[in-house]
């Protein structure tokens, strides 16, 4: 039962629309925003929004919350599990420190004011636990990007210049996995640790394959553009971690100056905080930030999301084998190294950054660096959940972009090594508000593709939240503590158009859709079928008619056509 | 002093984090302390029979205790007495002070100790003076008495302090230990696999795990992990 809803007085931020805090009224019908006139406002529930700021529901592109991945990470990590959230009763049991359980993460978004979360690395191979796990969220929308830099079949493709054959393996491997976009993670790399090794320049040849990451990067990026999806390529890049790394960042950016898009970047960089590092050694490793963020100021074809660290408990988990293997071999942490077949693979160690270490301190600083010099059209907000830290902490990013004020007493408590090997305490640049809401609502809707999220125009879905902050009166400068409070929980969170969290409580259980892109239309299937049997028959541990998710499958399935 | 009754036969578990510092507080704030039964938040009044004399910090606890969790947790000065069984987790976390149980305990006595004394009359169960599960130091000061038998992970990731089992024991005794000592009465299992330092001593038989090198007293390892933990027989 969808109610209409009429938001009163509230002061309205809303970028995509050019809405800088005016005061205004939103009305809801049918979990859509509509025009007053389609609402009898005599029936609309009134929501007293004076004083307060309204916006678009928050949007996270790039978490890790439902799959292998996290799921190890929960059995490896039992000291996680001691944080009772919520007892179960009127709602689920929601449990977890940094590492939540499925209800746990719809509940703390909805309580934060976020209403979309995507999933940013699945394992094609097991795509169905995957969106089992996603489907065990509430309150929230969601996606999944299955990962495609080192699957045989991209290699082959593209060592091939089988062009076609990658376009319809990419739609093909859409559908099957009933997946939102092209991920890519180490390209190469990851199927190079096959064999113990990695593959940390663009030009390292890929064992058993006549390829570089180089070439795999390029056509996929190609056929992503000829396939016509909603996202871009969303690229992991290779050599994470490494001191020196920054560069690679910067040369792998450059591969997409050849190609552009009307309607979005042609080349979307994840957690580039883990890439860019300046420097030859742990010894003397530095910042990057200011000269990847020098680059992406410069083109219009790439954005960025942060990767910001946060001081206490995160567990590293990527598809990134090798960088685990290295992170575990640096900090003798535990470790799970995983195998999805022909696909790729993936590691889990478990990380804490602490203000005094002078490398944590160090990443922390060179996320907050990237946040603040890259305009606020080009970076999106991230932890990289649960890499970085928890996603219950963005307030603590916005807080920080927003005041030099919080930063310099921030800088207080971490270690000295930050002022020699960062430019974080030089740096006066302070976000607006708008800007904020840009890099967490805007941006990323426009960064994935979706044209109904991140905004309050007419036809928006009606993913709505409130905060007890006025725009008109705060100084973010100077009260960081009260945009911090602020932003933890909304005064009101409404996703589809109805009411699920107020002031920090739950107040109704929702299921959010899961979107997944459907371009089998825009190649032909038919190019790669005996390919398709002929790999499944050798290397695979399954059969392909048992292969992949139906859409039948799904709680709360959205088909996005492309065409 | 406050002495504890349980007012029914508990159908399910109690979970109860009280100190012998509850006994220093008035009547009415023992009464309302907050403990769970089952998943159901109540008031530790409603549960047990509640009487007070004087404010010295000592806890007696008078009855079948057996399904009532976490007693002593956290406590850091202070005394226990319970006159009959206690439930799991007794005195995990403890820093000071003194538990003394009367009858049988049972999962992860002493877990994570720091400091301060636990003797138990009957038999313990598994886990005694164990690190909880995902955390990398167990018991790390401080001593476990426990007179009868004890089942199997004694000491795992101990990091200090003393064990002292009178009877018997079962397998994985001392396992991934790093200082402090075990000391077995009786006989046991497997003892000591990723040992890296500390000192378990047993009298009856015991089985040591591949990784141990025969030293002229005794066993000395686990190579595997480059340990220089010792085993041996008095």
């Amino acid at each position: 039962m969808h109610h209409m809803l009429h938001i009163k007085n509230g002061i309205v931020v809303d970028p995509k629309n050019g809405i800088n805090a005016e005061k205004m009224d939103i009305f809801v019908k049918e979990g859509k925003i509509v025009e007053e006139s389609e609402v009898d406002v005599k029936e609309a529930k009134v929501i007293d929004a004076s004083n307060k700021l309204v916006v678009a529901g928050g949007f996270d592109m790039h978490a890790h919350i439902a799959g292998s991945k996290i799921n190890t990470g929960r059995e490896m990590r039992p000291e996680e599990m001691r944080t009772v959230r919520l007892i179960a009763g009127k709602f689920r049991a929601s449990i977890g420190r940094v590492l939540l359980t499925s209800p746990a993460i719809g509940y703390e978004y909805a309580k934060m004011g976020y209403t979309t979360a995507f999933e940013a690395a699945q394992p094609p191979v097991g795509a169905l636990h995957t969106h089992e796990e996603l489907d065990a969220i509430p309150m929230i929308d969601k996606a999944a990007l299955p990962v495609f830099g080192n699957w045989h079949f991209v290699l082959k493709y593209v060592a091939e210049k089988e062009w076609e054959k990658l376009r319809a393996f990419l739609a093909w491997a859409l559908e099957r996995t009933k997946g939102f976009g092209v991920k890519v993670v180490n390209p190469g790399g990851v199927e190079a640790w096959m064999y113990g090794g990695n593959c940390k320049s663009l030009d390292d040849e890929v064992p058993g394959f006549n390829v570089t990451p180089r070439e795999i990067i390029t056509g996929l990026i190609q056929e992503t553009e000829n396939l016509g999806l909603c996202h871009s390529v969303h690229l992991h890049c290779n050599n994470l971690g490494t001191p020196g790394n920054y560069q690679t960042t910067i040369e792998t950016m450059k591969l997409a100056s050849k190609f552009s898009n009307d309607k979005r970047q042609v080349l979307h960089v994840t957690h580039v905080q883990f890439n860019a590092y300046a420097g030859s050694s742990w010894r003397d490793v530095a910042s990057g930030a200011a000269e990847i963020a020098k680059y992406v100021n410069s083109v219009d074809n790439i954005t960025i999301d942060m990767g910001q660290p946060i001081f206490g408990h995160a567990t590293a988990m990527t598809g990134d084998a090798p960088f685990q293997f290295t992170l575990h071999k640096l900090t003798g942490s535990r470790w799970s190294n995983k195998d999805s077949e022909i696909e790729g693979g993936a590691g889990i160690v478990p990380i804490a950054y602490l203000p005094k270490n002078p490398v944590h301190a160090l990443q922390w600083a060179i996320g907050l660096e990237l946040g603040l010099l890259i305009d606020s059209d080009r970076v999106v907000l991230s932890t990289d959940y649960p890499n970085g830290g928890p996603f219950t902490e963005y307030p603590y990013v916005m807080a920080m972009l927003m005041s030099k004020k919080m930063r310099e007493k921030e800088l207080e408590r971490v270690s000295p090594y930050v002022q020699k090997a960062t430019g974080l305490a030089a740096i006066d640049n302070e976000k607006t508000l708008y800007e904020i809401i840009q890099m967490t609502r805007s941006l990323p809707a426009r960064v994935m593709g979706m044209d109904n999220k991140g905004h309050l125009g007419i036809g928006a879905d009606a993913d709505i939240a409130i905060y007890n902050l006025d725009p008109l009166s705060i100084d973010t400068a100077n009260d960081f503590e009260a945009v911090y409070k602020a932003f933890k929980t909304s005064a009101y969170t409404i996703k589809g158009g109805e009411i699920i969290a107020k002031d920090g409580e739950l107040v109704k259980e929702i299921w959010g859709r899961t979107f997944w892109v459907d371009a089998t239309s825009n190649a032909s299937i038919e190019a790669i079928d005996s390919d398709l049997n002929e790999m499944f028959e050798k290397y695979y541990s399954l059969q392909r008619q048992n292969y992949g998710v139906e859409e039948a499958w799904l709680r709360k399935p959205e088909r996005l056509v492309m065409g | 002093m406050l002495k504890l009754k349980p007012k029914i036969d508990f159908e399910v578990s109690v979970e109860a984090e009280i100190t012998p510092q509850l006994a220093t507080l008035s009547s009415d704030e023992i009464s309302n302390f907050q403990v769970y039964y089952g998943k159901e938040k109540t008031k530790l009044g409603d549960l047990f029979e509640i009487s007070k004399e004087g404010d010295d910090a000592k806890l007696v606890l008078d009855g079948d205790f057996s399904m009532v969790k976490w007693v002593g947790a956290r406590m850091d000065d202070g005394e226990i007495v319970v006159k009959g069984d206690i439930g799991d987790h007794l005195g995990a976390y403890m820093t000071g002070g003194k538990i003394v149980v009367e009858g049988n305990a049972l999962d992860w006595v002493g877990a994570e100790m720091k400091g301060g004394e636990i003797v138990v009359e009957g038999n313990a169960r598994n886990y005694v003076g164990c690190a909880y599960w995902g955390d990398m130091t167990g018991m790390s000061g401080g001593k476990i008495t426990i007179r009868g038998n004890v089942s199997n992970y004694i000491g795992e990731k101990m990091g200090g302090g003393e064990i002292e089992i009178f009877g018997n024991a079962g397998d994985f005794i001392g396992t991934e230990m790093k200082d402090g000592t075990i000391t077995i009465h009786g006989s046991c299992g497997f003892v000591g696999g990723d040992m890296k330092g500390g000192v378990i001593k047993v009298k009856g038989s015991f089985e040591v795990v591949p990784g141990f090198k025969k030293v002229e007293d005794g066993f000395e390892g686990d190579v595997n992990v480059g340990g220089k933990g010792k085993i041996t027989q008095f």
